[in-house]
């Protein structure tokens, strides 16, 4: 199941996202402000998600506990 | 860029203008064009000293004026009851342009002296008024415990005589009364009667003792209240002392005691009827004095609330008068012209604005003159000015910290406005945490207009400057929790997790096995509580800590191409850039491209162990070209890495030489040319801005010499090589330690992780289980410690911890790669400003 390919097609959404938030802020004072921001949130985020993902695809160690059940909300 | 709208990518473009201005309207065209805030004036006169300025005359009747509002505000502030100073938005203007302007002034001048000189006055009065009731009091208090003594002395045999003290306090006024009873009043013993300080009593005491060598009797008793000092308003506490000696020498050596001692004497007569008299007198002129003392009070008071309802409004009004004299210092009297010149920087963009400034200037003070503004030429530098809102302010501040931009250099502050929160939050990274930061944010900036006029202390208001950062900060603290997935040391299990636990084994411990399952977004919460999630998680986050590095610092790289581009330097695209990307992606982009296939193979599916990322690249540059082959990480890695070290040894001499070389040639032919003339080298003529109102000859003559000092900086190659050496050891080391330096990314989201694990599992964890209504309040009263401690030392100093961490990232690791910061700030005349400045 797990597989590079999400992080690929994540990435073409992203791409696809930031190409939209270049061409669709309105012109204006902030337009180039507002245009980074964007651009650089997606690019940012998308980046800690793919490697977070890309980390746990195909993971080196398996997790083991030493008590019954962990804590988890 | 930017010919619509100006942007945060480069500061704006600024033009020097020639201010022609008449001297009648000189004062309301500065006035006017402080209210806009737009142009920097130059200082035409740097030569004259301050006291030989035109304006001075003015500039110190302002200064004048100022001292006494000064004073006015210090009276207020001592005053115990507040008196309320109506702030500056709601007072009515004082109109300071225009015809009626002098007038006004005037008034306002004429007004500030009476109004010092009325509570000078009622200062000085209420002073002496208090000194004499002060006296008084103590005059009574010894009035009434002298008659205790006199009545014991009374039941002695021996004669009596009277005393004849001459009055050492001068309000008691009992010489007249005292000559009727001379003769009449018998006495037994002379006395002294006073107060003293309590401290000294006893010294008082045993000095008598011994100069009068025992031949007195005294006595003494406490005045309760204490007697405040109104200037001071220090304690003291005194004592009541009554002397009788016999023979007048005693007598005066008493008093000459009494005297060095710090005591104060009271005439006190011997007759009881007399002593009540002057009781009766002090009590009566205490009540005088207390009501006349209260009268001035209530006046001061009124004076003093009368001048709280103007004094924001003449604070403002000096405070602007002066600005716009010391301003007309700065300008230049033409005497051809007959009017004042004035040259300043101006945002090219708010030209119409200053033209239109200048006819409301004239407009307003009646004259029909108008100012007369023309562009100069010139090769200065201009001052950097970005044009920031509320939401931009607080990011471009804290990376002009660091220095501010070169004249239209890339600036940094308008990424920072992402990659400053998002770099915090990786090390901050808690869903928890970050809501919290996020509220606190927000409710700051509901609050923004009320708290914009308040004065804020210093350390709230450092928060409130920077509430839209801290509100990035938040949002982004809340996604980078998820991806950690850690709300207060908790996980959330939102998404079937990747993991299943079975029955444990016989050792107890229970080993996860795969489903199959991927959890789709952060960290599977199979990892938190297991005995070895550090290790999975650290070495994620050192991983990530290092891909983002080398991504913000390839990004900031980048960031070098609009520059050389802009200010027309190919030669530092080939000779500086292009040899530092290659260097920076050969070995650590290399370094990344590695983490991220290795992360995307299976290894089970491999034969060989997946192989240690950090030994293969010490290997890579120790031992090239030998890769083991059950270690490698693909086919070919060992001629692969091989071509990237060479590629990377290749751009250091490239670093090192190129520039140098090429600035060596171009050196050569301009001295080949030799010195054709003036003007030739640049192409064009131009106007140097000092010499705009000298005579044409002398502004060649200066030209001449001013180029001549720019063909010596050349001429120093020495400097150009040494400089390029230095600058090619800073990236290359810089480099790795820098990337090394990210790894702070890692290391503070560990310690912030554990802190929060830590902080649960020693309170509320072991409040949990108890039951009944005193565990219930013991949990409540833990809940209220947890969530204090959370916010104090988790999110404010982790937060400004991470905060400090981020900036620097921004500063040293980012920053280096691009940045000049060799600029001056805009600081342009503005009234706004000059708020803030006091």
């Amino acid at each position: 199941m797990a597989s590079v390919i999400p992080v690929i097609f994540i990435l073409a959404i992203v791409l696809g996202l930031m190409a939209c938030g270049y061409l669709f802020v309105p012109k204006g004072p902030h337009q180039t402000t507002i245009r980074t921001a964007i651009m650089l949130t997606l690019a940012s985020c998308y980046l800690m998600w793919m490697i977070t993902y890309m980390a746990q695809l195909h993971p080196l160690i398996t997790p083991y506990r030493s008590t019954k059940g962990g804590e988890s909300l | 860029m930017g010919d619509d709208y100006p942007t945060l990518f480069r500061s704006e473009q600024m033009s020097l203008m020639q201010f022609l201005i008449p001297t009648e309207v000189a004062h309301d065209t500065v006035a006017e064009l402080g209210e806009l805030g737009n142009v920097q004036f130059k200082d035409l006169n740097p030569a004259v000293n301050p006291f030989q300025r035109s304006f001075v005359g003015e500039i110190r009747r302002t200064e004048e004026m100022a001292r006494r509002v000064r004073f006015f505000e210090s009276q207020i502030q001592k005053e115990k009851d507040v008196v309320p100073i109506r702030p500056l938005y709601d007072s009515a203007p004082l109109v300071t342009v225009g015809p009626s302007a002098a007038h006004n002034i005037d008034e306002l001048d004429v007004t500030l002296a009476e109004h010092e000189t009325r509570l000078v006055q009622m200062n000085d009065s209420y002073k002496t008024l208090s000194e004499r009731t002060r006296e008084l009091v103590e005059a009574r208090h010894v009035l009434r415990e002298t008659a205790v003594f006199f009545e014991k002395a009374e039941t002695q045999q021996t004669d009596i005589r009277t005393s004849f003290d001459d009055s050492s306090a001068p309000l008691l006024q009992h010489d007249d009364r005292e000559q009727q009873y001379l003769s009449t009043v018998q006495f037994d013993l002379e006395f002294v009667a006073g107060t003293i300080d309590r401290t000294r009593i006893s010294t008082f005491e045993r000095v008598l003792w011994r100069v009068l060598r025992g031949n007195l009797y005294m006595n003494h008793t406490d005045i309760t209240e204490p007697f405040v000092d109104p200037a001071t308003g220090t304690e003291t506490r005194k004592n009541v002392f009554i002397i009788f000696a016999h023979g007048d020498a005693l007598l005066a050596k008493i008093r000459k005691v009494a005297e060095s001692m710090g005591a104060t004497l009271y005439p006190i007569d011997a007759n009881a009827d007399k002593r009540s008299d002057s009781l009766r007198e002090v009590t009566a002129r205490l009540e005088d004095l207390e009501s006349v003392l209260y009268n001035t009070g209530v006046n001061r008071r009124s004076e003093l609330l009368r001048i709280g309802e103007n004094l924001a409004r003449w604070q403002d009004v000096v405070r602007k008068e002066k600005a716009i004299y010391e301003t007309m210092n700065l300008f230049n009297y033409d005497v051809r012209r007959k009017t004042l010149v004035a040259e300043g920087w101006v945002p090219t963009r708010d030209l119409v604005m200053i033209h239109m400034a200048l006819r409301h200037a004239t407009e307003e003070s009646g004259t029909s003159v108008v100012p007369i503004l023309q562009e100069l030429d010139t090769n200065k530098t201009p001052p950097t000015f970005t044009r920031t809102n509320k939401f931009t302010e607080g990011f471009q501040t804290i990376m002009d910290a660091y220095g501010i931009a070169t004249y239209q250099e890339v600036n940094p502050g308008l990424f920072a406005i992402v990659t400053f929160p998002f770099l915090f939050a990786v090390m901050f990274g808690d869903i928890g945490h970050g809501l919290i930061i996020f509220f606190a944010a927000l409710y700051m900036i509901f609050q923004e207009k009320k708290w914009a006029r308040q004065e804020l202390d210093e350390i709230l208001g450092q928060f409130f400057y920077g509430r839209y950062i801290i509100l990035l900060m938040g949002v982004f603290s809340v996604y980078t929790g998820l991806m950690y997935n850690d709300i207060f040391s908790k996980s959330l299990h939102i998404w079937h997790s990747g993991w299943d636990f079975p029955e444990p084994e016989s050792n107890g411990v229970s080993y996860a096995v795969s489903n199959g399952h991927m959890y789709p977004f952060g960290v599977d919460p199979a990892w938190h509580g297991a005995d070895n999630g550090l290790v999975f998680t650290n070495s994620y986050k050192m991983k990530m800590s290092i891909v983002l590095g080398v991504i913000h610092m390839t990004f900031a790289l980048c960031l070098q191409l609009p520059n050389h581009i802009k200010f027309k330097r190919p030669l530092d695209i080939y000779a500086n850039f292009i040899p530092q990307m290659i260097f920076l992606q050969s070995i650590f982009g290399y370094l990344v491209v590695c983490i991220l296939y290795k992360w995307s193979i299976d290894w089970s599916t491999r034969d060989t162990e997946p192989p240690s990322l950090l030994n293969m690249l010490i290997a890579m540059i120790l031992s090239p070209g030998k890769v083991d082959a059950t270690a490698q990480l693909y086919p070919g890695q060992g001629f692969i890495q091989v071509v990237l070290l060479l590629l990377a040894m290749v751009c250091v001499p490239w670093m090192l030489c190129m520039k140098p070389y090429f600035q060596w040639k171009e050196m050569q032919t301009i001295q080949g040319q030799g010195y054709v003339g003036v003007g030739h080298r640049n192409g064009g003529p131009r106007e140097s801005t000092d010499e705009a109102l000298e005579i044409e000859e002398e502004g060649n003559g200066r030209l001449i010499a001013e180029e001549m000092e720019e063909e010596h900086e050349h001429h120093d190659f020495s400097e150009v090589v040494i400089h390029q050496i230095i600058h090619t050891i800073e990236f290359c080391l810089g480099c790795i330690s820098h990337t090394a330096s990210y790894l702070r990314l890692w290391a503070l989201s560990l310690a912030h992780a554990q802190l929060s694990e830590v902080l649960w599992s020693m309170t509320i964890e072991k409040f949990l289980g108890l039951s009944g209504i005193f565990g219930t309040i013991a949990l409540v009263m833990v809940v209220v410690f947890w969530f204090s401690a959370t916010v104090f030392i988790l999110c404010i100093m982790e937060g400004l911890s991470a905060f400090l961490h981020a900036l620097r990232l921004h500063w040293v690791e980012a920053n280096s790669k691009h940045y000049q910061g060799e600029g001056y700030l805009f600081t342009p005349l503005s009234f706004a400003k000059l708020d803030e400045k006091e």
